[in-house]
């Protein structure tokens, strides 16, 4: 079935909002739509498609009201609920946050500067790296870390998964249909993701597991044509034959933006208090970049609602 | 059965008729069913656009009756569309292969960026950079309908190819054209290609200062 999507459209933006937004995903959107409910301007920075890492996403579960939908659809619906609360959705990419005793500053990579009174901090994660040796080198020749962006380029192909948790085994069924082959490559002896992404992931008679095993190395000619995995427990070097390679280990946070201004953890995930502000005052971060305990759809829609709620009393 | 809902021919209309001052002209080339299988779609889609806004023109054309039209557009493969101002001025926007999926999104921001003049979204340094460059420059986005990040890296191209009339930007379905893409090694989209050369690329989302940089480093 072919989609036509209106994603992307985007009149660009005036010279201030109350409440600037970086980030598009299901954090940010929720923040606009909260904007838009207290009466308060808005504008979403994006650099890739509004709904963020959400677009990306096969097949989304566990938000409310929706028994099962697709990735791309839900991305679409925050977008339009957001725009639908006038919410101004910018596609571009945020390069520098800067702030005085009055305003916050987004410096966008169009040159554009756009002032603010609040700003709001949802960029997400990214994909974590294996750091193996040909991770960088076969990046974009036969290493990926979106399925939904890559999947039909390795159709009739044999593939690796590296990683167990949701994302692995979600993308992995998403790709089973077009593969020729799947082997997941998982450092523990079992998958972490939800049973029920587990059984689904099985329903594929071209999927199998190497359990206790670490990849070590991704090898090839211009291309890659195998990954040499390790198992952990009996340091056994075993070579699997595939031209592409999904890497699903877990995130990193985007804070780079911020954590030079605001207080982070070890990790580099920035630290709020309960009403979502940094320790700068009208500096907030939500969703999957704060320090939190779960990073679900529903929870960085929450942590947007709560954040603006907020604001819209302390600063409007 | 139509490809745009009714909410979305809604928006449309709304939009269009905010935002374009000008008329903006779609030169589409296409082929029979049997020679290109996503022509119809395109065609299709083409019509309900066409219908949304006085402003859009369509012109199509079978590309093997019009050869001589299709050489002064440099068309390569079909379904062709390039976008041009109304006097058919060629600003060296192209799509090659359906605007579907995130994709109608950028055809939808080209057409209205069309429609404001074909002024470019640019900061002035980049605007600068791109006005000093005296050769060809071919910059082709291999995307698929899927992927969030492309609709931007086919945007800055096309937004490149507004400034400099030796300049020219392309968006390529890289499922549609699938032995195009594998002759240049794409396996990950955005795969961007300048100049045709498959070993002048860059791969993934970068901002505008970079992607000028990617694309002055390769005609260099």
């Amino acid at each position: 079935m072919v989609h036509f999507d209106l994603g992307n459209i985007s009149s660009g933006p005036k010279d201030y909002y109350d409440i600037l937004i970086v980030g598009g995903g299901p954090a940010g959107l929720t923040a606009a739509i909260y904007a838009g409910r207290a009466g308060l301007t808005a504008a979403v920075f994006e650099k890739a498609l509004e709904g963020g890492a959400v677009t990306q996403t096969h097949i989304v579960e566990n938000w409310p009201g929706f028994t099962r939908i697709e990735g791309s659809e839900l991305g679409e619906k925050f977008a339009e609920h957001a725009r639908s609360f006038g919410a101004e959705l910018v596609t571009a990419e945020v390069t520098k946050i800067t702030y005085d005793n009055e305003y916050k500053y987004v410096h966008l990579d169009n040159g554009k500067v756009v002032k603010g009174k609040v700003l709001v901090y949802a960029t997400g994660a990214v994909p974590r790296q294996l750091n193996v040796p040909g991770e960088k080198e076969f990046r974009g020749k036969g290493v990926t870390y979106c399925a939904a962006c890559d999947g039909y380029l390795f159709s009739g192909k044999d593939v690796v998964v590296v990683g167990g948790g949701d994302s692995a085994c979600d993308e992995a069924h998403f790709l089973a249909k077009m593969v020729k082959s799947i082997t997941i490559v998982q450092n523990l002896p079992y998958l972490t993701a939800a049973k029920v992404l587990q059984d689904r992931l099985f329903s594929n008679k071209n999927v199998k597991v190497v359990y206790n095993s670490l990849v070590k190395e991704i090898r090839g000619k211009d291309k890659v044509e195998e990954v040499v995995v390790v198992n952990n427990e009996t340091g056994e070097e075993t070579v699997i034959k595939a031209e592409g390679v999904f890497i699903y280990v877990g995130l990193v946070p985007k804070s780079d933006l911020l954590k030079d201004i605001v207080e982070v953890d070890k990790f580099g995930y920035i630290k709020t208090n309960e009403n979502m502000e940094t320790n700068i005052p009208g500096i907030y971060a939500i969703g999957d970049v704060r320090v939190k305990n779960l990073r679900q759809i529903v929870t960085a829609a929450a942590d947007g609602a709560i954040a603006v709620e907020h604001a819209a009393k302390k600063y409007f | 059965m139509a490809l745009l809902s009714a909410k979305d021919r809604e928006y449309l209309t709304d939009l269009f008729s905010k935002e374009m001052e000008n008329k903006v002209k779609l030169i589409y080339f296409g082929d029979s069913k049997e020679n290109c299988e996503y022509c119809e779609l395109e065609e299709q889609i083409l019509d309900e656009l066409q219908e949304l806004s006085d402003k859009i023109i369509v012109e199509r054309y079978n590309v093997n009756d019009h050869k001589d039209l299709a050489e002064k557009y440099e068309v390569e493969m079909v379904p062709a569309l390039i976008l041009t101002l109304e006097d058919g001025e060629d600003k060296g926007v192209r799509f090659y292969g359906l605007p579907s999926g995130h994709e109608f999104g950028t055809l939808v921001q080209d057409i209205t960026t069309f429609g404001k003049g074909a002024k470019p979204d640019l900061s002035p340094n980049t605007i600068e950079k791109l006005k000093e460059i005296d050769t060809p420059v071919r910059i082709s986005v291999f995307v698929t309908p899927t992927c969030p990040y492309c609709p931007r890296a086919v945007l800055t191209a096309h937004n490149f190819a507004l400034i400099n009339p030796l300049i020219k930007a392309e968006m390529i379905e890289a499922n549609e054209f699938f032995e195009l893409s594998n002759e240049f090694g794409v396996s990950s989209v955005p795969h961007i290609v300048i100049n045709r050369n498959p070993n002048t690329f860059f791969i993934g989302a970068y901002p505008e200062a970079q992607y000028l940089e990617e694309v002055l480093k390769a005609i260099k």
